[in-house]
């Protein structure tokens, strides 16, 4: 395939955290990295699930083996990052008089345990004035240790300076960022992974492979974020389908884990699009899972850019495995979203809307649209929408 | 300040800007949403630079200086990076994580109005147009 000619934003900037430490196994490295980065007393922030999947004890046995005390174990996460837990999750980490903190989980717990950190780092107790602001960017400072072992390869949290916050009550999802929120240190340890349900395993890496193909398609995007974003595009499509053959191959596990971060880095520099908008919006009101609800809705959304700029889905049709020699750029693009549906179906990943109870009326489809046109990533799309827009991608995805 | 003359003439183009897209419909409906008393602080460029839109309770009054009242939001930047901005040539967000915007308050509800730049961008230009500034467009 020739390279197409690409064009991108004259300005733009990268940021680059955390240090990154890859090895089946390396959480033995943990109290080695900990004790550089200065912690001495670890809380671990996690959730029920991984405890009760032994995935918890594995890093416990890391921290026992270290020169690290471990003065305490929060498992009451749960899905999304809720304020409520945040606030408590902060004041667990006090009383138990730590000084660093170690987080095992996916999405949800990463982004709790960041925004904890900031409440920890201010030393204040209430996060819900902060996740309004959106951008905690003033004045902000470096924050306390903090080691992540991803146990989904999915959200790429672990890379990224942002977290999504549910206000439970409001009904509303907030993408709030700071500079230092993400981990000093996230440790791939891909035989932390293995355990991880089938179905969860599908819907996160459709979560990973969303954030790349919005990066790579943004109106930011820019060469960086490309080259990330489509590698993990590449890593994903051949990768996924052998996990799901062999969940217990830690070697296919791992290429998953590397290309979530990648996916992470790239679309956190680069933003993502309609996928997000529209996902974090389902997420509020219907309680569907970030990965899951992006699996649903990134076909659709991607149908709908293609006519913006779709030499950028070509490209992804290629990274896809898509012989795209001697097709037209049009049908090449089309073939992106042709591929996004055949890997879904291949995993198993065939639900719709309708499956969690998204009416089919506009009317009651009003409220879900003005929350995805209030998000923060809806003006990154790369082809401009308008409510009714936004809508109808609602409607054809039930 | 690259665009501008003096402090006078930022506050001059952007509330005329906003005068003009208090009468559209579309954003009247967003600020009623919003509900917000918000001030465009860009004192940086001089002590009388910045303006402020009280949409709150069904108003929509666009008024030069900081508000009376205590706003919900206060965006402050400089004014040179506001004229970016509302031609939209300046990504918020990136502006935002750069800290060249800094935000106090809650900025949900004005992100609600953020896809509505571009079209915010199409009135800026009539505005300069308008007032004989057609070389202050942004490049």
């Amino acid at each position: 395939m020739k390279y197409p000619d690409l064009s991108f934003e004259p300005f733009f900037t990268w940021a680059n955290r955390p240090k990154i430490l890859y090895k089946a196994g390396a959480r033995e490295e943990l109290g080695f990295e900990m004790e550089k980065l200065g912690g001495t007393k670890v809380v671990i922030y996690t959730d029920k699930g991984l405890v009760q999947a032994g995935v918890v004890d594995m890093v416990i046995e890391a921290v026992n083996e270290s020169s690290l005390e471990l003065v305490g174990v929060y498992d009451k996460i749960v899905q999304d990052a809720r304020l409520d837990l945040i606030n408590e999750g902060t004041a667990f980490y006090r009383e138990c008089g730590a000084d660093c903190m170690v987080v095992v989980g996916g999405g949800s717990v990463m982004d709790t345990a960041k925004a904890i950190n900031i409440l920890i780092g201010k030393g204040i107790d209430d996060f819900a004035p902060l996740a309004e602001q959106v951008g905690l960017f003033d004045d902000a400072q470096p924050l306390p240790p903090h080691v992540a072992f991803p146990t989904t390869a999915g959200t790429g949290a672990e890379v990224t300076f942002a977290m999504v916050v549910l206000n439970d009550i409001e009904k509303v999802k907030v993408a709030c960022a700071h500079p230092y929120c993400n981990p000093d240190l996230a440790i791939l340890d891909p035989e932390l992974t293995v355990k991880l349900p089938p179905k969860i395993t599908a819907f996160t890496a459709m979560d990973a492979l969303t954030h790349a193909i919005e990066a790579v398609t943004t109106v930011s995007a820019n060469p960086i974020s490309d080259g990330l974003g489509l590698h993990a595009i590449r890593i994903i499509t051949k990768y996924l389908p052998e996990v799901m053959k062999s969940p217990e191959n830690v070697e296919a596990r791992g290429y998953l884990l590397i290309a979530s971060a990648m996916a992470g880095m790239s679309f956190i520099n680069s933003f993502t699009g309609g996928v997000h908008a529209t996902a974090h919006a389902l997420g509020a009101l219907y309680g569907i899972p970030h990965g899951l609800a992006n699996s649903i809705m990134l076909p659709h959304v991607m149908a709908f850019n293609l006519e913006e700029n779709p030499e950028r889905f070509v490209l992804i049709a290629d990274a896809m495995g898509v012989n795209i020699d001697g097709m037209t750029s049009e049908r090449a693009a089309k073939a992106a979203v042709q591929a996004v549906l055949d890997l879904q179906k291949s995993v198993g990943l065939t639900e719709t809307l309708k499956d969690f109870g998204v009416p089919d009326d506009r009317e009651s489809l009003l409220h879900l649209t003005e929350l995805a046109m209030g998000d923060s990533q809806v003006s990154y799309n790369p082809r401009y929408l308008e409510e009714d827009d936004v809508l109808n991608l609602y409607l054809k995805a039930r | 300040m690259k665009y501008w003359q003096d402090e006078t003439e930022p506050v001059k183009a952007f509330v005329t800007l906003w005068e003009r897209v208090s009468q559209d419909p579309e954003f009247i409906d967003g600020m009623k949403k919003v509900n917000q008393l918000i001030w465009f602080n860009y004192t940086a460029d001089g002590p009388n630079c910045s303006f402020h839109v009280d949409g709150r309770d069904g108003k929509f009054i666009v008024a030069p200086g900081k508000p009376a009242d205590e706003p919900n939001l206060t965006m402050s930047l400089s004014a040179d990076d506001a004229h970016l901005s509302w031609a939209n040539k300046l990504n918020p967000v990136m502006a935002i994580t750069r800290g060249k915007i800094k935000v106090k308050g809650s900025a949900t509800g004005l992100l609600k109005l953020a896809p509505k730049l571009k079209k915010v961008a199409v009135y800026y230009e009539q505005v300069l147009k308008d007032l004989g500034w057609e070389d202050k467009m942004a490049k």
